[in-house]
């Protein structure tokens, strides 16, 4: 584990952001559950746009919708849920800092989603700069890449956010079956 | 009659499973889990474009039988998945889960979010090349599709609830 990935948690620990958090959630009647169905429903719009997008790109999915379109259409809807699950996310990650930041499951959901939003942003970036950017010729091999790593990446970090709470719990070595 | 379907023996004797046994007792459940989250999120992901698009809200230069035709597909695909990973954990603790008021909601709203679906499909589907003509949307149409918005949001609260009660 990183230092200065722990060290995030002890200066969290204590501070305002921590007792306001877990006054949320201690206090405020259903927050837990209400709250990670936030999280959910923020997955379930980045599935409907970002990951959506990528089975586009690969010929999968919605094959009448143009990629440059589809672009447009759904990246402020990721925007807007990545923020959304920021916030949703953070009330667990402040209430409990030392917990998630010495959790090294935690630490590799903070690198796949790193990783998504780096693609993304740069997918972006350079759709923005030429309209039809990526539906040239010469570059639909390298867009599926993007697309298809960027898939993997959303799935690792739904998988690992799942596995951050289990990793507490293991009875067994994480890949024993 | 409802009472005694819930309290039967039977839910025990699918806890004793030596199947129920399997996931419950190692990492297949939290595996299995995982699994369930991302279907469940890929099944309203999918459906949330059918409802913005009825609602008028996004997609709007889609026929809505275009983007019905293919995106539920996916919808279902994603469906059957978070319907077989719920079962599978489902059996893990069939008795507790069928007396859990979260677990007895989201089996209600899942069958209030189907018929809604159903309605949708069988009913208003026939007409919708005629309604879309029309400059404004259906209102039963708005209906439709703001009622499935909040059955699935619905569906998801009691699923995340159900963990907390158990």
């Amino acid at each position: 584990m990183p230092e200065f990935f722990t060290q995030i948690g002890t200066f969290i620990s204590g501070s305002f952001f921590q007792s306001w958090a877990l006054w949320a959630l201690t206090n405020i009647p259903g927050f837990p559950p209400i709250i990670q169905t936030v999280h959910i429903l923020g997955i379930a719009v980045i599935m409907g746009s970002g990951v959506l997008l990528n089975l586009r790109i690969l010929g999968l999915a919605v094959p009448s919708q143009g990629i440059t379109e589809m672009t447009n259409r759904v990246i402020p809807y990721l925007y807007v849920a990545l923020i959304s699950n920021l916030v949703s996310g953070s009330f667990f990650v402040f209430g409990r800092p030392t917990r998630y930041f010495n959790n090294p499951v935690f630490a590799w959901k903070m690198l796949f989603l790193f990783g998504a939003i780096m693609l993304t942003l740069y997918f972006v970036s350079m759709h923005r700069k030429k309209a039809g950017y990526w539906e040239q010729d010469n570059r639909k091999g390298l867009a599926r890449c993007i697309a298809l790593l960027s898939l993997g990446l959303w799935i690792m970090v739904s998988l690992s956010g799942r596995w951050i709470a289990y990793l507490e719990h293991l009875q067994y070595p994480i890949w024993s079956f | 009659m409802i009472s005694n379907f819930l309290t039967s023996t039977i839910w025990l004797d699918i806890e004793e499973w030596q199947i129920s046994w399997t996931i419950g007792g190692t990492n297949w459940f939290p595996l299995i889990e995982s699994i369930h989250v991302i279907a469940a999120a890929m099944v309203v992901g999918t459906i949330l474009w059918v409802d913005l698009r009825l609602l008028g809200l996004g997609a709007i230069k889609y026929p809505i039988k275009t983007l019905s035709r293919e995106l539920v597909p996916w919808t279902w695909g994603a469906f059957i998945i978070a319907t077989v990973t719920g079962l599978g954990m489902f059996i893990t603790r069939a008795a507790s889960h069928v007396l859990n008021p979260a677990f007895q909601s989201k089996i209600v709203l899942l069958v209030l979010a189907g018929a809604n679906m159903a309605y949708f499909h069988l009913k208003l589907y026939k007409n919708i090349e005629r309604h879309e003509k029309e400059t404004a949307i259906h209102l039963q149409l708005k209906i439709a599709g703001s009622l499935s918005l909040f059955l699935w949001a619905g569906v998801m609260l009691a699923g995340r609830w159900i963990g907390h009660i158990i």
